[in-house]
């Protein structure tokens, strides 16, 4: 009998070290002579920690829950309470984050604006600067300042209800924004100040200061531009976290964002996106000791971000020590990201419905991600809208109901105490007992 | 005109000052002992004149459109950062990144300029009479950039069409920065800057325009591209 006719001559074995999308990435390297660029962010399997890896631990005996379906369970969130005279005020702690008009459409921008504005969230404004039709569709607008300052406009600044200086972002920290010249149109060439078609890269520091004590003047610039009306938010990607946030902190902010590993991108060097950064749960825990370290835990507001898909993560995220979580991902998936719609424009890609990441190329089958006007049209900004208020109405109904469960009649006292671990590494880094002992692990 | 004297108050209160004499109807307004003060006159957006008698911090008239600055002494980082038009004027040197991401308006510095003087500028016009430090131009993406005196390292790194003019040395050039006869017609506009800007002495120890080297960008970096590695090895 030939050896091939056996059964386990059959049977394919690939490499532990060299699976087929490793083959496939040395491959296209060494074709290219390039890194490989993408978006989405990390397409690693999780092997570390995240919110799966906590439990809420709902009222028995010893707490008593509130009526699920009925007793009241605020979620009004304030956010810029420490020196703005006008604090943000939102109706519910999801907020959407910013993202480049640019990275994404104008209709997906508009519609992301009147979503939010239709249940009274926020939304961001992005590399870029601000397009005037999110301005007219947003109730509450945070405006971006970058390092790359494309399209920075002082009287965009002044029409703001809150002002967000980004050091970094999750999804790729310590580098610049990437913005491939198949989406830099004319109008968004014009919008930017570059050259049509340009691969553009923006700049990973700020132009005008290096370190956290010019930042400290940068953000009374900042303050002294818009009046001192508005909330000055600091934005950076989960790395030092701990020291970051107390720089952070005393440099001024009234609002940190910390975003972590799992955050999403419109395009960047896949390696930053897999293998840069902490990951969004140990960010969150963190941000929080940093706080608490430096007596302002509670004074200056903590937003998190990074990979948040459901209620489930935002009350988690909330309980560690989060007034409010931005969804960037989520959202896009509102909006139809990856929806088995327009099959044939996947393929064209190299790719399928739930699988796509191919935000970088500008061809977004469903309109997202692109300056294409054919694909924009997809996205019918009505409906798009619609579809992101109900995914924000959903979410708060879910920290609702889980924070109901808990006994809280506010969202905003869920605690650590709600939930128990359920690995020794998440009870380590959450500084919460593991579920069946009364232990921390590594405490 | 009227005036203000900074005393030992803070730039929020000497802004809101500027602002209510403007508002008062008081375009030509004089500021003394500034102190270097950082943010004075940030984010002021009338076309008012400020004559400040003195030196100023950082983000000196940073992020403002329409007002003219006269700044009698130095300034410190960030010097009109982010402008969208008006003018700035500063008598004495300027530290790192003045100018930095201009999108209009002129920024003449009769000193020298630190470092990353004008980067990532988006329109606008600096004259520097005097020197500039390392990285100027650095990703500049429109406008003009003038020094009469010398220029440092890494000169006009990584840009996309901010054209550049130096009327002395270049101690050496960014990442993709390319050297270039300036035309008649711009040799005939650094001669009318000059003049309008600088006074006849000053005029007289510079350059004809002729003269001046135009640096721009060679525009290899601006798609990514394997047969430029070695340019791309070192820009990123």
């Amino acid at each position: 009998m030939a050896d091939d006719s056996l059964p386990y001559r059959r049977t394919l074995v690939p490499s532990g070290v060299f699976l087929p999308h490793v083959i496939e990435d040395i491959q296209a390297k060494a074709e290219s002579g390039l890194y490989r660029i993408r978006g989405y962010g990390t397409l690693r399997p999780r092997h570390w920690a995240t919110f799966d890896d906590l439990t809420f631990l709902p009222c028995s005996l010893t707490r008593i829950p509130l009526e699920g379906y009925r007793e009241r369970c605020l979620t009004r969130t304030v956010l810029g309470t420490r020196f703005a005279q006008k604090p943000i005020e939102l109706d519910l702690p999801v907020m959407i984050t910013g993202m480049s008009w640019g990275a994404l459409s104008y209709n997906a921008k508009v519609a992301l604006a009147r979503g939010a504005a239709m249940v009274g969230s926020s939304n961001t404004t992005g590399d870029g600067g601000m397009l005037m039709a999110e301005r007219e569709n947003s109730k509450t607008l945070i405006y971006e300042v970058l390092p790359s300052r494309y399209g920075i406009n002082i009287h965009h600044m002044k029409m703001a209800d809150g002002i967000e200086l980004t050091i970094g972002q999750g999804a790729k920290p310590g580098t610049g924004g990437l913005l491939l010249g198949s989406k830099v149109s004319d109008t968004i060439a014009g919008q930017r100040d570059l050259p049509i078609g340009v691969d553009q890269r923006s700049p990973a520091r700020h132009p005008d200061f290096l370190g956290p004590d010019d930042m400290i003047i940068k953000v009374e610039e900042l303050r002294e531009a818009t009046d001192w009306q508005v909330p000055i938010v600091i934005k950076m990607g989960a790395t030092r976290v701990f020291d970051d946030v107390k720089l952070a902190a005393k440099a001024g902010a009234d609002v940190i964002v910390v975003d972590g590993m799992e955050g999403g991108t419109g395009a960047s060097p896949a390696i930053l996106q897999e293998h840069t950064g902490i990951p969004t749960l140990a960010a969150v825990c963190e941000a929080r000791k940093a706080l608490e370290d430096c007596g302002l835990y509670g004074e200056v507001q903590l937003i998190i971000a990074g990979g948040i898909r459901d209620g489930v993560d935002a009350a988690k995220a909330m309980a560690l020590g989060a007034d409010a979580v931005y969804i960037g991902t989520a959202a896009l998936v509102a909006l139809n990201c990856n929806r088995p719609l327009y099959v044939e424009d996947y393929r064209k890609l190299g790719t399928e419905p739930h699988y796509c990441h191919h935000c970088h190329t500008g061809r977004c089958p469903v309109g997202i991600t692109t300056q294409d006007p054919e694909l924009m049209e997809r996205l019918n900004i009505e409906e798009g809208a619609a579809r992101v208020a109900n995914l924000l109405r959903a979410m708060t109904l879910e920290i609702q109901m889980l924070a109901r469960a808990c006994g809280k009649s506010d969202v905003h006292h869920l605690e650590p105490e709600d939930m128990a671990a359920l690995t020794p590494e998440a009870s380590a880094i959450c500084a919460i007992p593991l579920a069946g002992t009364r232990k921390i692990f590594g405490g | 005109m009227a005036g203000i004297d900074c005393g030992d108050r803070s730039a929020r209160e000497i802004n809101a000052e500027i602002r209510q004499l403007i508002q008062a109807g008081h375009n030509d307004i004089w500021i003394s002992n500034p102190g270097a003060r950082h943010n004075l006159g940030v984010g002021l957006c009338v076309a008012a004149r400020i004559h400040i008698q003195g030196s100023v911090g950082y983000y000196g008239a940073g992020l403002i459109d329409g007002p003219t600055f006269e700044i009698a002494g130095e300034a410190g980082w960030g010097l009109a950062e982010s402008m969208l038009s008006g003018n700035v004027l500063v008598r004495g040197n300027a530290g790192n990144g003045a100018a930095a991401g201009i999108r209009g308006g002129t920024v003449v510095i009769y000193g020298s300029a630190a470092a990353r003087l004008g980067i990532s500028m988006k329109g606008g016009l600096v004259l520097v009479a005097g020197d500039c430090g390392y990285m100027a131009g650095f990703m500049g993406q429109k406008g003009t950039l003038i020094v009469c005196g010398d220029a440092g390292e890494a000169f006009a790194d990584c840009m996309y069409e901010t054209v550049c003019f130096v009327g002395g040395s270049i101690a050496e050039l960014g990442n993709d920065a390319v050297v270039k006869q300036p035309t008649p017609e711009e040799a005939g506009f650094l001669d009318a800057t000059l003049e309008r800007y600088l006074t006849p002495e000053i005029r007289a120890k510079k350059p004809p325009g002729r003269d001046f080297k135009k640096v721009v960008a060679g525009r290899k970096l601006w798609n990514f591209d394997q047969r430029e590695w070695q340019a791309w090895q070192e820009a990123l």
